[in-house]
């Protein structure tokens, strides 16, 4: 059936049907379905149980709230507006600073000009 | 808000929801279990890893189970299945960075024994294309695989591996004429 055939280009298999017969579908064995029912059931169980914890904390009103895209605006407005006012600080600092340091440059550079005289 | 693109876990899901659900997937399940282990097999080398192999298939298959009916459109499920399995075989292998541990036909038989195994004892030519498949590509062996352990057509097959139905079909031809010339070669030498 499977013997090689000659062709032009000499011998060669007719790797098609050695591959269909070689290559056949295996049965599972049986436990499997019974391993698979049993892993199923307990990941499932186990993804419920996480679930109802987490749930457990919250109230329902509360898990609506959360999911609600709407109230995801006041958190971020908040964040953004602790943004600004961080900002505005540390620009009044560098302000403050850059104010002392040209002070004390022009009172050293008048101290000199005395010394000279 | 479960939109066509967003993934529910089948925990979360009403009730009445889940128990649809794992009805579906039961079927699924029934439906595929002798397509996945196939392939698992094949590409692993020996039942234990297999058993593992399919296992952990269905169960990334069931997690995302809702959402692949959702975007189907009604199209079979199976090269999902096996590509899900395709995946995981590949990182088995990484993984662990190994081959099969056991060549296919001298994998220690199970309850029943496959007829294949047997027929592969008798028969020299079956040993030698065993022995070739083993050795190609991994592509190019899994479509072999995929066309004649699972009998999957080239749009299946090409799903399945996620190329184009047209690269498919040059990956099945080359992986049969490079096995038909290694056979060849094999017995002029």
């Amino acid at each position: 059936m499977s013997e090689p055939r000659e062709t032009l280009s000499g011998s060669t298999w007719d790797v098609e049907q050695l591959l269909g017969d070689a290559l056949r579908p295996i049965e599972p064995p049986e436990r499997l379905s019974g391993r698979f029912e049993d892993t199923m059931a307990a990941v499932t169980q186990a993804a419920a149980e996480e679930l109802s914890d987490w749930a457990d904390e919250l109230s329902e009103s509360e898990l609506r709230a959360l999911r609600d895209p709407r109230n995801w605006v006041r958190p971020v407005v908040a964040v953004g507006a602790g943004g600004v006012a961080t900002g505005a600080l540390v620009l009044l600092e560098l302000r403050r600073r850059g104010r002392n340091r040209s002070e004390s440059g022009l009172r050293s550079l008048t101290g000199g000009l005395r010394s000279r005289l | 808000m479960s939109g066509p693109e967003q993934n529910v876990e089948p925990a979360e899901l009403a009730p009445a929801a889940k128990a649809d659900l794992d009805r579906a997937f039961e079927d699924f399940y029934r439906a595929h279990l002798r397509d996945v282990y196939s392939y698992a097999y094949y590409r692993v080398g020996n039942h234990h890893d297999a058993e593992d192999l399919t296992e952990q298939a269905f169960l990334q298959a069931y997690r995302h189970f809702d959402r692949a009916r959702r975007e189907s459109d009604g199209r079979p499920l199976r090269p999902w299945v096996i590509r899900i399995a395709h995946n995981l075989a590949s990182n088995y292998y990484r993984d662990r960075s190994r081959r099969p541990q056991t060549p296919l036909e001298s994998t220690e038989p199970i309850a029943a024994r496959h007829d294949t195994e047997a027929i592969a004892e008798g028969r020299e030519e079956l040993r030698q294309v065993m022995a070739h498949l083993e050795h190609l590509p991994e592509d190019r062996r899994d479509a072999l695989i995929m066309r004649f352990a699972l009998g999957m057509d080239n749009r299946e097959i090409a799903r399945a591996l996620g190329r184009t139905d047209g690269a498919t079909k040059v990956l099945i031809h080359r992986a049969i004429k490079q096995l038909q010339e290694e056979m060849s070669d094999e017995r002029a030498a």
